[in-house]
């Protein structure tokens, strides 16, 4: 422990100029080019505060627990920045580095006794960092998930995900029939009863968008029968009137349904990605 | 280098038990919960091979590329094996740290003179896990396409 002492007092009394060197290093090292941008003057805090926790570390009997909460904290200012977690590691690795350069180039441990005391240090040393990285990693793979979260928040509106797992299926298939229903009503209206051929097709769309995201290819179905639905209605109550519009109308559902469905199992495909291992 | 060597060579010889004793650490350790359900006969191998692999990457010339090449492989395996990032982070940190607990490591180096080697041999190590991390890191990120969900902001 006395190695150990020796190594905090060196940070303790060195810290604003160790902190220096490694922000001026971490500006320019090539795996950290997300620090580039950032101005010597407020990477130079981040490292002192570094160098400030690691001594507290340093004087308790459970240094994991103590730094739990710092590293958390790190973790999330690092993760505010947009800096990928790979170099903020790389950024903690390059603090640890620096003392010991600092002091090898104070010289602190040249005698036989001393050099039992710098392996006693770097022991120490490598096992609090060896706590950061975990804390640090574990906390940004939280972030990055509550941030894709975030970022798919208004599609899980749509695509009634509930975030406990309770089942959607039943409520999906009512609004569906009712949705499909209404579409028949319309077209029957507009065609059968009013004998025109306008706008209202476009309220299609609906229940063709709301398919494919909630079932993806198998939604595609639900396209393909308003479609048909449509040309069959032409075909029974409007017979003097032009057929084209209602095939590219017809045609045009199941293009949408499709890229919506092709759409929307990209997005699952990308949630399971980040989705924590059970 | 001649410190380091005397280390590579204890590694290298004691490959499998070295392994072994971090399969029985990693599958107890609350920090590797994943890694609890595994059983032995599939994490020694995976040890064993980074420990006989220890040698050709402490010897290249061109450390940081050789560890790209290894690291970004065992992250692949370890992604596609479903084991969190933080957890497979952790399980190669014991398993630096097992090249050390290991009994010998005390014996090998005892003397004042052999005190300076392995403070070599240990900041050796280091660097070479030091780009393990960074490697790791980068390429579960790849994996995980992040890029997908962020603006770059450099």
């Amino acid at each position: 422990m006395s190695g150990s002492l020796k190594l905090v007092n060196l940070i303790e009394t060195h810290a604003e100029p160790i902190a220096r060197q490694w922000a001026r290093d971490v500006r320019k090292n090539p795996r950290t080019p997300s620090y580039h941008g950032i101005p010597e003057d407020k990477l130079v805090p981040v490292g002192m505060k570094f160098y400030d926790n690691f001594k507290q570390m340093f004087f308790t009997d459970k240094p994991a627990d103590t730094s739990q909460q710092y590293f958390a904290r790190y973790a999330e200012e690092h993760h505010q920045r947009k800096i990928p977690l790979n170099e903020a590691l790389y950024a903690l690795i390059m603090m640890r580095r620096h003392i010991w350069l600092y002091a090898e180039f104070q010289a602190i441990f040249i005698s036989a006794v001393e050099q039992k005391q710098a392996v006693d240090s770097l022991v120490r040393t490598i096992l609090m960092f060896d706590y950061a990285i975990f804390f640090i990693s574990q906390r940004y793979q939280e972030l990055i998930r509550q941030s894709i979260e975030e970022k798919l928040g208004v599609v899980n509106v749509l695509r009634m995900e509930s975030p406990l797992g309770a089942k959607q299926g039943p409520y999906k298939t009512a609004i569906m029939i009712a949705l499909v229903i209404g579409a028949f009503g319309l077209t029957y209206y507009y065609h059968a009863m009013l004998g025109r051929n306008i706008i209202f097709t476009h309220l299609l769309y609906i229940p063709i968008v709301l398919a494919g995201i909630w079932w993806k290819k198998k939604g595609i179905l639900v396209a393909a029968c308003l479609g048909g639905y449509l040309l069959l209605s032409h075909l029974l109550f409007l017979k003097g009137m032009p057929f084209t519009d209602d095939i590219i109308r017809a045609a045009m559902f199941l293009v949408i349904g499709t890229v919506v469905a092709f759409l929307s199992e990209g997005i699952t495909r990308a949630e399971e990605l980040y989705k924590p291992a059970n | 280098m001649i410190a380091s060597m005397k280390l590579i060579d204890l590694v290298d010889n004691h490959a499998e038990r070295i392994a072994e004793q971090w399969a029985k650490n990693v599958v107890k350790n609350p920090m590797t919960p994943y890694y609890q359900k595994l059983k032995a006969d599939r994490l020694v191998p995976q040890a064993t091979r980074l420990y006989h692999h220890f040698r050709s990457l402490f010897m290249e010339p061109k450390r940081a590329e050789a560890s790209d090449g290894y690291f970004s492989k065992y992250a692949e395996e370890r992604y596609r094996e479903g084991v969190p990032l933080h957890e497979a982070i952790y399980a190669l940190i014991l398993m630096r740290r097992q090249i050390w607990l290991y009994a010998e490591f005390q014996a090998t180096f005892s003397t004042a003179v052999e005190k300076q080697q392995a403070i070599d041999s240990v900041t050796r190590t280091m660097l070479m896990f030091d780009y393990a991390m960074y490697f790791i890191t980068k390429k579960y990120r790849e994996l995980m396409k992040l890029e997908w969900f962020e603006t770059p902001n450099t």
